[in-house]
């Protein structure tokens, strides 16, 4: 027993120089697909730190995650307004911008969208963003509408327009703020309104062509899409790259477009940080530093397709991404850009009412 | 005993850990009965309190994102919070009563087909030569084998638009069209009768195979045509294997998430999806919580009445 | 008592005995193979009259079960004709027949009472509620259990289950009743009661009985005549004494009470006489009557205990006696039994009725013995 002891003892004492310098791990928790095959090999290469690399496809997976506290993880990366609420939960902790020298890097235009929802940047480094706008099979849409607007969110919100889909199916994201934001815009109210007639607005404009919407997930449309199950949804650009990708492969004769809708679109932002409980915050400051660097990160970007925050990264980045307007958009449709906030808890539970009232029809 | 005996007793390992229980008042077959017990304890009532603790909560925006019930002010003083508001506001909202009588339509009318399915199969498998009916069984329970997410992804794969059962169709020129399958009520029923038919074949079963063959010979003797024979011999006889196995399917299609989230529309009104809704999208952990409560709550009174009615049958069997 | 009062009874009525009656049920070479190829039944012929207690004894595999339940129509003959009353069983289902039967497990419907079980075959030929409930009374005095409608046959005893199941299966006043093992699940002492009020019943009701039975002292105390079957034949049909005294196979005789049988090959083969060799007794045994058999044939001489006298003088003349020792001495109260090794070393048995309460002459274990019989007193057998 005294031996046990002993060696217990022996063991903690060794145990304060590591833990000054850290063990060499790391638990990253990001969204799946959303890195490059070697970006977290070369990390380890380079830093000698080992990755344990977890994988989720929804930010309330990650949120119920953080929530509920001891994750483990040392890095996550939630979407702009999901992070302001966990910010302010007192989730995360704050960066220490000593340690990010890459930070110069940085695109300022898109940090500032971020300041939004983590005012002064403290808590947050921009991972990719993207706008919500629309993916739709090209042919499946000319054969039922030749003159569509293809261009407009009439295509989803013009019931006279949307009905003429109806039969190829028409998705939106299971995202009560993102598709209400989208409404709101396209009503021409504040998209960022928390008023509860606006709200009610919105509401009925999505219910005029709820008998047209196959059904509302957040993920499923991507292969959806791909396979030509479904022709029109409203979704996050990146996926929709995905499902383009996806049908190219397959050859199955689905040719799917991504726009940004000409009325404007929503534009949000993945983002790093570090959980308050992180066993690891040393590693994760340099992981987060290891992304910022703009090789490393422009290779990311040409392997999913979504633009990154990272202003020194665009030159070296495939111009096939960098030129297409849907990922790179140009400046006039930029300015009808916009960002979500999150919500105050109040409108958050009617939003969530109003949704589940839209989603099941009543 | 002699000194023999009890020196022989002493050998065994076991002998001190029994004296040593008994010193603490517990017997063998007290341990026999604690261990469910304890199992029940850990594993239904302290989650059960946990969750009962969270809904009676105030929601707020911290880790974790609800108000402690219990505080100890700075003045020494002991301040408990009871939140009843959650509960209220439930019972404020149609679409939570809608919920539940929705999903209690879908548990309905899934263990009745169930039924309907589950009884010919059950009768089949046991009237059927031993051989055979261990085949039959074990096709019964095969299924478990691989995944139940399986299992309903490859339903997806069946019903969707340009799926296998709409391929079939069209190539045959049955139709010309493919039919809208899935997310739809369709889908979800025939996800939940799939998912659980094995549940309600075997407590039939085990009590089907029971039934002596000598009941229904005396019935026929007595002049009742098989018809009338199942309907007042073999029917009233296997209402136990009826009301086990449809309390199987029922309870857990009533709180059922993943079969109407993945085949479901999204007007499919069940209460698991509202949960998940509560819980993730809206992170109202209280109020998800009080969801989960009163569908507990709710399906605890039919599972006393069914209950009670079982004994009765089984006393009036005797 | 029971049996003086039912021999009575049969001796008014012999049906079987009149070349003219008409049998009621007549079974004409009916045979079934199961499909796994066992024949339980082989070309069994035999005619059942009105108002018979037809007992059909045998032991397990015999086939007697699968006859009755050809009988009931639950197994379908693979050959021969069933006739009931005139009427050809062929395709006629169970509940079409004017047959019940009672189960060797009673079948009651544990989830009906006493009433409703008596009353489910009434019910099912759309009887009157009022007719139902009076003839479940008459029913229930039958059985000698009034009062009884409400309970459950969990609730029941077992002898009180039995009567339940009988009452059931005469409720529909069959012109047949087929009873598998009726007392075979009561206690002795039960069941000897039991048997009597059956053959009361029988004869009140005046329904014809066949009764399947593997005890041989319940087929002699209920039955007017017995069939006997062995491996799906049957082996002989006759009244109680005649299967008793005159059994025509060592397998009858055998199956129904004690019986010493010696072997031997006859000697002298005459109209009026048969002498046989025999090597188990040494002394010939000399049967006074002529026996269809070669010269020369091997036979057995089937001899019941009670027809054995023991003496410890030599008896006269030179056949039908044997020399042996008292082995074993089973004092049974009204008789008893003597075992008793032979010089050949056959183990045979006698009995002895204990007439004088007390008698120092008693021949005891351990005596050097002869054992006597009348010629005339066993059966000789060819098979």
């Amino acid at each position: 027993m005294k031996q046990v002891l002993a060696l217990a003892v022996g063991m903690s004492i060794l145990a304060i120089p590591a833990l000054a310098q850290e063990e060499p791990v790391l638990n990253i928790y990001n969204w799946s697909d959303y890195i490059a095959e070697d970006t977290i090999s070369n990390f380890e290469a380079q830093t000698g730190i080992k990755v344990n690399y977890d994988v989720f496809d929804g930010n309330e997976v990650l949120e119920a995650k953080m929530l509920t506290g001891s994750s483990g993880y040392d890095v996550v990366v939630p979407t702009n307004n999901f992070l302001e609420r966990q910010i302010q939960a007192g989730i995360y902790m704050e960066l220490d911008a000593s340690k990010l020298p890459n930070l110069k890097n940085m695109d300022p235009a898109i940090m500032t969208t971020l300041a939004i929802s983590d005012p002064g940047n403290t808590h947050a480094i921009v991972y990719m963003w993207g706008t919500t706008g629309m993916g739709y099979s090209a042919k499946a849409i000319a054969e039922r509408m030749p003159d569509a607007p293809s261009d407009s969110w009439d295509m989803i919100f013009d019931p006279e327009i949307a009905k003429n889909f109806a039969d190829c199916g028409i998705t939106m994201l299971d995202a009560p703020a993102e598709v209400m934001s989208a409404a709101l815009n396209y009503l021409g109210l504040d998209p960022l309104s928390e008023d509860e007639g606006d709200l009610q607005k919105a509401t009925d404009l999505v219910l005029s062509v709820r008998p047209y919407i196959r059904y509302f997930h957040s993920s499923q449309y991507i292969s959806d899409l791909a396979n030509g199950d479904i022709c029109l949804s409203l979704g996050w650009s990146g996926d929709i790259f995905i499902a383009q990708a996806r049908a190219v492969e397959a050859a199955n004769g689905v040719e799917v477009v991504y726009v940004i809708p000409k009325e404007g679109a929503q534009v949000w932002t993945d983002n790093m940080a570090i959980p308050k409980d992180a066993p690891h915050p040393d590693n994760a400051h340099k992981f987060i530093n290891y992304i910022m660097e703009p090789e490393v990160v422009a290779a990311i970007s040409d392997y999913v397709f979504y633009a990154n925050g990272n202003a020194a990264s665009t030159p070296l980045i495939d111009p096939a991404v960098t030129g297409d307007p849907a990922i790179y958009p140009p400046d006039d449709v930029k300015a009808k850009l916009f960002a979500i906030k999150s919500h105050s808890p109040a409108y958050d539970r009617l939003l969530t009412r109003a949704w589940t009232r839209i989603k099941t029809g009543q | 005993m002699t000194l023999m005996d009890s020196l022989a007793a002493d050998s065994r390992p076991w002998a001190f850990l029994r004296r040593l229980l008994a010193k603490a008042g517990l017997s063998g077959r007290g341990l026999v009965i604690a261990a469910p017990m304890l199992w029940l304890l850990v594993f239904f009532l302290v989650p059960f309190l946990v969750v009962t603790k969270i809904a009676l909560s105030e929601l707020v925006i911290a880790s974790p994102p609800y108000a402690p019930m219990i505080e100890w002010t700075k003045g020494g003083e002991l301040i408990v919070k009871l939140n009843f508001g959650n509960f209220q506001f439930l019972f404020s909202e149609p679409l939570y009563l809608n919920a539940y009588l929705g999903s209690i339509k879908f548990a309905a009318i899934s263990t009745l087909i169930a039924l309907l399915i589950a009884y010919p199969m059950a009768y089949l498998i046991a009237r059927s030569g031993e051989r055979t009916r261990n085949v039959l069984l074990m096709l019964v329970i095969l299924p478990f084998w691989t995944s139940f997410l399986l299992r309903v992804y490859a339903w997806i794969g069946f019903l969707k638009g340009n799926g296998v059962v709409n391929n079939v169709l069209m190539s045959v020129g049955i139709i010309h069209d493919p039919i809208v399958m899935l997310q739809t009520d369709f889908a979800v029923y025939l996800g939940i009768v799939y998912t659980y038919l094995p549940f309600m074949i075997l407590p039939l079963y085990a009590n089907l195979v029971k039934l002596e063959d000598d009941l229904l010979e005396a019935s026929a003797d007595l002049g009742a045509r098989p018809f009338m024979t199942f309907l007042t011999i073999t029917l009233p006889l296997s209402l136990p294997g009826i009301i086990a196995g449809s309390m199987l399917v029922f309870i857990p299609a009533v709180g059922e998430f993943v079969i109407p989230a993945l085949l479901g529309g999204p007007d499919t009104l069940m209460i698991g999806r509202i949960l998940w809704d509560e819980f993730f999208s809206n992170r109202d952990w209280p109020v998800a919580s009080s969801v989960a409560i009163i569908m507990v709550v709710a399906l605890v009174f039919p599972i006393m009445i069914m209950r009670s009615a079982q004994d009765r049958m089984e006393e009036k069997a005797k | 008592m029971a049996q003086a009062q039912k021999q009575k009874h049969a001796a008014d009525t012999r049906p079987w005995r009149d070349p003219n009656a008409i049998p009621f049920v007549r079974i004409e070479a009916v045979s079934k193979r199961f499909p796994n190829g066992v024949l339980a039944v082989d070309q069994v012929s035999l005619d059942i009259y009105k108002g018979e207690l037809f007992c059909l004894l045998g032991g397990s595999g015999s086939g007697k079960s699968t006859l009755l339940r050809m009988l009931a129509g639950f197994e379908a003959p693979t050959g021969g004709k069933i006739l009931i009353d005139g009427e050809d069983m062929a395709g006629v289902a169970p509940y079409n027949r004017p047959v019940n039967m009672m189960f060797q497990s009673y079948a009651l419907f544990p989830h009906m009472s006493v009433e409703a079980n008596i009353a489910y075959g009434l019910k099912r030929d759309g009887m009157a509620a009022n007719d139902i409930r009076s003839r479940v009374e008459e029913l229930l005095n039958l059985v000698h259990l009034p009062g009884y409608e409400k309970r459950k046959p969990g609730q029941l005893s077992g002898g009180q289950r039995q009567r339940v199941a009988l009452a059931r299966s005469l409720a529909k006043k069959p012109k047949l009743l087929l009873l598998d093992e009726p007392l075979g699940a009561l206690d002795k002492k039960l069941r000897e009661r039991t048997q009597y009020e059956l053959v009361k019943i029988q004869e009140q009701t005046g329904v014809t009985f066949i009764v399947v039975t593997h005890d041989q002292e319940e087929a002699m105390s209920l039955a007017t005549r017995i069939g006997v079957m062995d491996t799906g034949i049957i082996a002989q049909i006759g009244e109680p004494n005649e299967i008793y005294e005159f059994p025509n196979s060592r397998y009858v005789a055998g199956f129904i009470g004690n019986v010493n049988m010696f072997e031997g090959v006859v000697t002298e083969d005459e109209p009026d006489h048969v002498r046989i060799r025999c090597a188990e007794t040494v002394n010939d045994i000399l049967v006074p009557h002529g026996v269809s058999c070669a010269p020369d044939q091997t036979l057995w001489y089937a001899i019941r205990p009670e027809k054995l006298q023991i003496s410890r003088e030599r008896p006269e003349g030179d056949a039908n006696f044997a020399y042996g020792l008292v082995d074993e001495v089973v004092y049974l109260g009204d008789l008893s039994v003597y075992y008793i090794v032979l010089e050949s070393g056959m183990r045979i048995q006698a009995t002895k009725p204990n007439i004088d309460r007390w008698d120092e002459e008693n021949i005891r274990w351990d005596e050097h013995i002869y054992v006597t019989w009348e010629g005339a007193a066993g059966a000789v057998l060819t098979s």
